[in-house]
């Protein structure tokens, strides 16, 4: 059965702060952390030119792709889960929110994985200043991902639990907005750390 | 369209992206070319996803502000260090 409907699909309010203003505080300070790394990496590139370019031909360009597409797909599956909440279907949203799910769970399998192949190919953390700061990064998100999965079980749980309606869904909608900054960071690791050589 | 309509084009937009981004990482040759190309794509992947995976389009004009900054300036940073690149290590030297 197709998980569309024909209900009508009542539009956010403009200008409103989409989930509360508590969950936006946390994503600034999230995207002020990843700055400052994202500007140790610029830096670090500027005064290593060599060994950024010679750094991302060594990653496994696959595991990059494959994790892109298991992070954009996970956020596509959290935009559908709300509207299936603000279309009062909350067993489409656990449908979709099942998918997130596997998404993350995939991540994480996948990056570590290559991180194990990384190892057997005798790279690690200390192989140079492209792969310390690549392992810093990668590593960091990992870990946002680890607790954005948590995340997506405890939503999953409310809603299973009758915790959201149409009218009221502030926790998932608060919960969609971080998941997709954690999104949002792996698609600048991804092209800085896999394609920029 | 439908909001589930423009979510899907949003969607398989960005997954057509980032396989031409893996195409492009294992086959490209290095020189500014590529950095011009990853800046761009990381520019409109952001916007994609916070226009509407986010819906911060119509939303908090300050919010939608700050998001939408980041990815122009984490861009112009990227271009900024492939072309001013010895400058910026002569400046940040310890």
């Amino acid at each position: 059965m197709s998980l569309a409907t024909t209900l009508p699909f009542p539009e956010p309010a403009a200008g409103r702060i989409p989930g509360n203003k508590g969950i936006w505080v946390g994503i600034f300070c999230e995207l002020t952390e990843f700055a400052l790394m994202f500007i140790v990496f610029f830096l670090a590139r500027a005064h290593n030119p060599e060994a950024f370019h010679d750094g991302p031909a060594r990653l496994a360009t696959s595991a990059g792709v494959i994790n892109t597409v298991l992070m954009l797909s996970s956020s596509y599956f959290v935009a559908r889960s709300l509207g299936a909440i603000r279309r009062n279907r909350p067993r489409h949203t656990l449908y979709w929110l099942g998918g997130a799910l596997a998404c993350g769970v995939g991540y994480l399998i996948v990056k570590t994985i290559e991180f194990a192949w990384y190892g057997e190919q005798g790279i690690n953390g200390s192989s140079g200043v492209f792969f310390t700061t690549y392992y810093y990064l990668a590593f960091n998100h990992l870990v946002h991902v680890g607790w954005g999965s948590l995340g997506i079980l405890w939503v999953m749980a409310r809603t299973w639990a009758g915790a959201y309606s149409p009218e009221d869904h502030e926790g998932l909608e608060a919960f969609a907005c971080y998941w997709h900054t954690i999104d949002l960071a792996w698609l600048i690791i991804f092209p800085i750390a896999y394609v920029w050589h | 369209m439908s909001h589930e309509r423009k979510l899907t084009l949003a969607w398989l937009f960005l997954l057509a992206l980032t396989l031409g981004g893996g195409y492009l990482g294992e086959t490209a040759e290095p020189g500014l070319g590529i950095t011009l190309i990853v800046a761009v794509v990381i520019a409109i992947k952001g916007r994609l996803v916070i226009d509407h995976f986010m819906e911060l389009g119509g939303a908090n004009r300050r919010i939608r502000r700050l998001m939408n900054a980041y990815f122009y300036v984490l861009p112009a940073m990227v271009v900024a260090v492939d072309l001013f690149g010895p400058l910026l290590a002569r400046l940040t030297a310890i």
